[in-house]
C-alpha cells in the first residue's frame, strides 16, 4: 500500500493538535488515516499517559441542559463565523473554533464545560441533522436545540437564566467574594 | 498643537493596529478573521499589504478600525456590573460572534 507521506505528515500535525487539545482517541481514529498503534504511540508522546478508555458521549441531551447549551452555542457560533467566512477543511474549523472557545473560556476564569470531543459530537450532530440552531426571540443570538422542536418564540438560557443555574457544588464550596 | 497630536495618535492607532492585523492573519487566517471580525477578500488585502502601503494607509486623519457592535444590548451586557458578569460576557461574546463578518465589496 503506497501511503503518502505528506498527507502522513499533514494526519500527524492534525493528530497532535486534536491531542493537545485533549481529543479522545476515536476522535483522531475518524479523522486520520493514521494506525491505532501510531496514535496510541502518538498520544501518549503528546500527553505523557495513555488515552482514557470508554465510548464516547452520544446522547443529545447534555446539549439541551443549561450550561452545556450555552457553551455549545458560544462554540458553534464561532464554527459558523469560520466555516461561513472561509474554505477550510471541517475539522479544521472545529480546531480553530474550538481553540477560540477556550480561549474565552480561559480569558475569564470559567470552566471549559465543552470538551474538545463533545464538540466534534456536536458538529456531527448537526451534519446528521440531529441538532440545528435557532434565534433567540430576546437577544438574536443562536442557540443549539434539537431539529424537530418547536422554536417559533425560543428564548434562550442567557435571557431567561433559571433560578438555579451556575450554582454548581463547586461554587457552593468556594469562599464568598466580596461584594 | 492639540489638533496635531490627536493626528499623530491616530495615525499611530492606525499603524499599530494594521500590523498586529497583519500578524494575525498571516499566523492563523481562520482565527484572524474571527478576531477582527472580517471575511476572506478582507482578510487577503489586508494580509498583503506591504509596508509602504501600510504606512500610507495609516496615514490618514481617519481611525481604520471601527467599533465591532452596533447594538445596545452588548454594550449593556460587557459594561454591566451584575454579579452575574460571567453569564453577561458569554452573553455578548455569543452575540458578538454571530455578528456578520466585514466583508469587501466588488463593485
Amino acid at each position: 500500500m503506497a501511503k503518502s507521506v505528506i498527507s502522513e505528515a499533514r494526519d500527524i500535525k492534525l493528530a497532535t493538535d486534536l491531542i493537545q487539545l485533549g481529543a479522545r482517541l476515536q476522535v483522531l481514529e475518524s479523522e486520520t488515516k493514521l494506525s491505532r498503534e501510531k496514535l496510541l504511540r502518538l498520544y501518549k508522546e503528546v500527553q505523557g499517559k495513555s488515552p482514557p478508555k470508554g465510548m464516547l458521549p452520544f446522547s443529545t441531551d447534555w446539549f439541551m441542559t443549561w450550561q452545556p447549551n450555552i457553551h455549545s452555542s458560544l462554540f458553534m457560533s464561532i464554527y459558523s463565523y469560520i466555516d461561513k467566512s472561509m474554505e477550510l477543511e471541517q475539522i479544521q474549523v472545529i480546531v480553530r473554533a474550538y481553540r477560540l472557545y477556550r480561549e474565552h473560556a480561559r480569558t475569564h476564569g470559567m470552566d471549559e464545560i465543552l470538551s474538545i470531543t463533545r464538540a466534534w459530537r456536536l458538529v456531527k450532530f448537526f451534519d446528521a441533522g440531529m441538532l440545528t440552531t435557532t434565534p433567540c426571540v430576546g437577544c438574536g443570538g443562536h442557540f443549539v436545540v434539537h431539529t424537530y422542536e418547536l422554536t417559533d418564540s425560543y428564548t434562550c438560557g442567557l435571557c431567561n437564566v433559571p433560578s438555579r443555574a451556575g450554582k454548581t457544588k463547586r461554587r457552593a464550596l468556594e469562599p464568598v467574594a466580596a461584594a | 498643537m492639540k489638533q496635531d497630536q490627536m493626528l499623530d495618535e491616530i495615525r499611530e492607532a492606525n499603524l499599530s493596529y494594521l500590523l498586529l492585523a497583519q500578524r494575525m492573519i498571516r499566523e492563523d487566517r481562520a482565527q484572524a478573521m474571527f478576531r477582527l471580525g472580517i471575511g476572506e477578500q478582507v482578510a487577503d488585502i489586508v494580509g498583503s499589504l506591504s509596508m509602504a502601503q501600510v504606512i500610507k494607509i495609516a496615514s490618514t486623519n481617519l481611525l481604520m478600525c471601527s467599533f465591532r457592535f452596533g447594538e445596545e444590548m452588548v454594550w449593556g451586557l460587557l459594561t454591566s456590573h451584575s454579579k452575574d458578569a460571567e453569564i453577561s460576557r458569554m452573553h455578548a461574546a455569543l452575540l458578538m460572534a454571530g455578528a456578520p463578518a466585514a466583508e469587501a465589496v466588488v463593485a
